[in-house]
């Protein structure tokens, strides 16, 4: 529409509307009074006390021991899901994209919930490793359509190729596809990276006593706590995702 | 063992590790809370022992239709602002330069990979009553000083709309970068004017890309906890926050099944209608133009 | 096993087994039959192209042949071996696809040694092997690059050497030359002649293009909706063709509806054609009167002139009137109209006469060609099958051939 200039202007908006609060936020982080109401001056001690924060520290460990752990399994495990979804188009994969494809679009306190309600009727006492087998669980998803979308740019006359040349099937994997498919996965892997990260609502479910995630600890605290804390948290967090997602984008666009 | 049944068991045994763990997880779970329903609870906070219909009986809660009500109809008005604001900005950005497009990708996505809590924190902070953007519209007459822009159902939606948004921008994009734009100028060659070109070409040019939308919205929408239990206030409570107050709160977990149960009924229906039309129209293939 | 044998071939060398064969192979997907009982055999050595439009069966043909199709029905015998059930990769076959594949993250020297490596070559053996061959394809100094770096020529050699460092028993070469522009093309020709002249095995080529399978094959199978129309040599494809569809299909041709009027001899039958004089025909077919026939003749085979020519009675001569001239330079095509029918004619310039008039449109002039040079098949519908002593080599869908378009002038 070249005469509208409605698209630009609505595009302005909503990016505005994005960014606003995150700014805001990031500004007040480095405000020396504890109300965002009024600017004291510039400041850093939010996050030297920051520092200080054991019970954050030892959220933030938790987190990254189930976030590696819950990206190194869902990565394998939507690999091959992915892979099974484009290479064969019978029955029972109408049925495994569907299981695929559910968990991406159900509210998450549903999967928080069946999950707890699973793991309790069974008896398994809640923990890291539940929040560790619940996180693999939505990541899996995820991982896959990644990889499935890569599939569908794939060649596949190479892996015919290596075969032509006497490759068996594991050679074949192994010297032809995995390299191919490689920043695929790894893009995937870093989307389950973050979504593990940043889980909260499944995370708070199935979390047991004492294993607190950095999401939950947020969330205590903004119900419960120290705004500017939570602040100097955020912005920190958001430096760490701007790296990761520069990194996912570089990952994606050198092997075009 | 022939070649057929060579490729049945390739085939098995590559779809094995992802199938069985979400039929264990993921299904296994979702059938559960409808079998805990039918539990009583034991006064420890756990599941009681035998059969029950008193679980049932007591979701006939009298609160509990305004509150199916509002969630329902917090999460239509959600997806509605956001496709009417996914649309024009899909629109736009798939007609930019193709470096442009990249950018535009970026700034999207960076709020969306950004923690959730973090940006309904943000919310919380900017609309707090002694904060800087109440202030502001106070000094230009916007609102009253007595009223609250925090803790209200105007909140939960303004922050519905903020998370959700780019759930609805992506697809739209994808669907629009797809589209073929010379058949709005073709429309435009043969009389209609820009308008009517967009609703009636480009709009339906676009229509898995819009389904996909309503779809990532809506639904997540309907569960929604954590936003209304942050920005809200008693008079916006969701399902969501009926689930989360029963589980820990109340410590009644079968009470707390019976509404995941209800919810996740609510959740299929649409679902299952989208898939159905979509496989009327002949069309395969994902619903989700891949994640970025 | 059955075998083919054409008009010239005189009684044939008959042996036992061939060294590449395809006995009765089928493959469908479905309903849709993409090779319908197509039996071949392939000597060793010899350069033979699969010929015919797209969806006719060649590739699928070759594939089975790699091993990336199973045949429905049938075996496929190299060398006196059953490999119908063997893997791809245990074939001494190697492929040339058609988009290459080479692999991306691999250079041109790690390409080319992908398959001695997985032999278990390697040091010493491996770096001569490879050095051969890079000499062979002439990219000693690409070796390094990788395939994204290269022009279409160079991939395309590249998977070349790749899959005859080898040493195949076979080389499948899936319509290679489709993907570049046409003086590439011209000049791939030329390399992958000289290629297989330098390296003695046997080739199985893929192609639409009749050209490619002219110019480089010993031998053509011409494939229509999965069967073998023909087996033969180019030169008798093109110029005794067993079907309308071979004969439709390679080169140009006219044709002409008509019937069996009367059998002069042993070898010439006369035609009765509906708004067409008469014709004398050559029929080494044994077309018995009265059945309905079809009749080609190629554009180059008539001749051409203002003057009438002698009477002979084995040329056929009508008069007609130019329609349209088309001048190409070392030739021009005429349309003529005679009666019902427009032909196309082809006249070499093979002499620039000063004094000779040129032939102009609207002219009338005398067109002939000599009997040997027309070529009949039988018009087949399906009541007629029960009288046949055997079954035609393609019926087509509706019975006849649907590819023919006689060439009857619209009124």
């Amino acid at each position: 529409m070249k005469h509208s200039r409605l698209p630009l202007i609505t595009t302005i908006f909503v990016l505005v509307f994005f960014y606003l609060p995150i700014v805001v936020l990031v500004i007040n982080s480095f405000n020396a009074s504890r109300f965002g109401g009024t600017w004291e001056g510039f400041s850093f001690k939010w996050y030297i006390r920051l520092f200080h924060q054991r019970e954050i520290w030892h959220a933030l460990r938790n987190t990254l021991i189930i976030a590696v752990g819950a990206t190194s399994v869902s990565a394998v495990i939507g690999t091959t899901a992915a892979f099974a979804l484009h290479r064969y188009t019978s029955r029972l994969q109408r049925i495994h994209y569907t299981l695929i494809y559910t968990p991406l679009v159900v509210p998450e306190i549903l999967m928080g919930m069946s999950l707890l309600l699973a793991f309790v009727a069974i008896g398994v006492k809640l923990g890291l490793f539940t929040i560790f087998l619940a996180h693999v669980t939505f990541c899996i998803s995820y991982v896959a359509m990644v990889v499935l979308a890569r599939l569908q740019d794939f060649d596949f006359s190479v892996i015919e190729a290596a075969q032509d040349l006497g490759a068996n099937w594991w050679e074949t994997a192994v010297k032809v596809l995995l390299p191919l498919l490689a920043p695929g996965i790894a893009a995937g892997a870093l989307l389950a990276f973050t979504l593990s990260v940043d889980d909260f609502v499944i995370s708070f479910f199935v979390a047991g006593p004492g294993s607190t995630t950095l999401p939950i600890r947020i969330y205590s605290m903004i119900k419960h706590g120290s705004p500017p804390l939570i602040n100097a948290l955020s912005s920190i967090l958001l430096v760490v995702t701007f790296a990761a997602v520069w990194l996912s984008q570089r990952l994606t666009e050198e092997k075009k | 063992m022939s070649i057929e049944q060579k490729k049945r068991l390739q085939e098995t045994l590559v779809t094995l590790p992802s199938l069985g763990w979400l039929l264990v997880l993921f299904v296994a779970p979702t059938l559960i809370v409808f079998v805990i329903t039918f539990k009583p609870a034991d006064p420890f906070g756990g599941i009681g022992p035998g059969w029950t219909l008193e679980t049932l009986r007591s979701l006939a809660n009298p609160n509990y239709p305004a509150i199916i009500w509002r969630t329902v109809w917090l999460s239509m008005l959600t997806t509605v602002l956001c496709i009417l604001l996914a649309t024009p900005m899909g629109y736009f950005m798939a007609r930019v330069g193709s470096k442009w497009q990249k950018v535009m990708l970026l700034l999207v996505i960076v709020p969306f990979w950004t923690s959730f809590l973090v940006r309904i924190f943000a919310w919380k902070v900017l609309l707090h009553p002694e904060g800087p953007l109440k202030q502001f519209l106070v000094y230009l007459h916007l609102v009253k000083p007595e009223t609250s822009l925090l803790y209200n159902a105007n909140a939960v939606l303004l922050v519905l709309v903020y998370s959700y948004l780019p759930f609805a921008i992506l697809p739209i994009y994808a669907a629009a970068e797809k589209f073929d734009f010379n058949l709005i100028e073709a429309a435009r060659d043969l009389g209609a004017h820009s308008l009517r070109a967009f609703f009636s070409i480009f709009l339906p040019g676009i229509r898995r890309g819009l389904m996909t939308a309503v779809l990532v919205v809506f639904i997540p929408a309907l569960g929604s906890y954590v936003i209304p239990d942050i920005v809200g206030g008693p008079g916006s409570e969701m399902i969501g926050n009926k689930i989360a107050q029963r589980t820990f709160v109340d410590r009644n977990l079968p009470h707390a099944s019976g509404l995941s149960a209800f919810l996740t009924l609510a959740v299929l229906a649409p679902m299952v209608a989208v898939l159905t039309l979509q496989k009327r129209k002949g069309e395969k293939g994902p619903l989700i133009e891949g994640d970025a | 096993m059955r075998r083919r044998m054409d008009l010239f071939t005189g009684a044939g060398e008959v042996t036992v087994s061939e060294f590449l064969e395809f006995d009765n192979v089928s493959k469908f997907f479905g309903s849709l039959r993409a090779v319908d009982g197509c039996s071949l055999e392939i000597k060793k050595g010899e350069f033979f192209s699969l010929l015919g439009p797209s969806g006719c069966g060649k590739t699928t043909l070759l594939r089975i042949l790699a091993g990336f199709e199973n045949p429905d029905t049938g075996r496929v015998r190299l060398d006196g071996q059953d490999i119908t059930d063997l893997p791809p990769n245990h074939r001494k076959v190697n492929t040339i696809f058609q988009s290459y594949a080479l692999f991306p993250h691999l250079t041109v020297q790690e390409n080319i040694a992908f398959g001695p490596r997985i032999a278990g070559h390697s040091g010493r053996q491996l770096r001569d092997e490879v050095g051969a061959m890079l000499k062979l394809i002439q990219l000693e100094d690409q070796a390094h690059k990788k395939p994204g770096q290269l022009s279409g020529g160079q991939k395309q050699r590249v998977a070349i050497a790749r899959a005859l460092i080898n040493k195949p028993q076979v080389l499948l070469l899936d319509e290679p030359l489709a993907a570049l522009d046409l003086k590439l093309r011209q000049r791939m020709l030329i390399e992958l002649d000289l290629i297989h002249d330098e390296v003695g095995i046997t080739f199985l080529y893929v192609t639409h293009d009749q050209g490619e399978a002219m110019s480089l094959s010993d031998r053509i199978a011409v494939m229509n909706k999965g069967k073998i129309e023909q087996i033969g040599t180019p030169a008798e494809i093109y110029e005794a063709p067993r079907s309308s569809f071979v004969a439709a299909f390679i080169g140009d041709t006219n044709f002409f509806e008509g019937k069996v009027a009367e059998v002069i001899d042993e070898n010439y039958s006369r035609l009765e054609i509906d708004g067409f004089p008469d014709v004398t025909v050559f029929n080494d077919k044994q077309i018995h009167m009265g059945s309905a026939v079809y009749l080609s003749v190629r554009p180059e085979k008539f001749r051409i002139s203002r003057d009438n020519p002698l009477e002979d009675r084995l040329n056929n001569i009508v008069r007609a009137r130019v329609e349209d001239v088309i001048y190409l330079g070392s030739s021009t095509k005429y349309w003529v109209r005679c009666q019902d029918y427009r032909m196309a004619v082809y006249r070499q310039h093979s002499r620039y006469l000063l004094d000779e008039k040129p032939i102009r449109w609207n002219d009338e002039v005398w067109v002939w060609w000599h009997a040997d040079d027309g070529f009949m098949m039988e018009r087949y519908s399906e009541s007629d099958e029960k009288l046949m002593d055997g079954p035609p080599d393609s019926m087509g869908d509706n019975g006849l051939f649907d590819v023919v378009r006689p060439n009857r002038a619209a009124k």
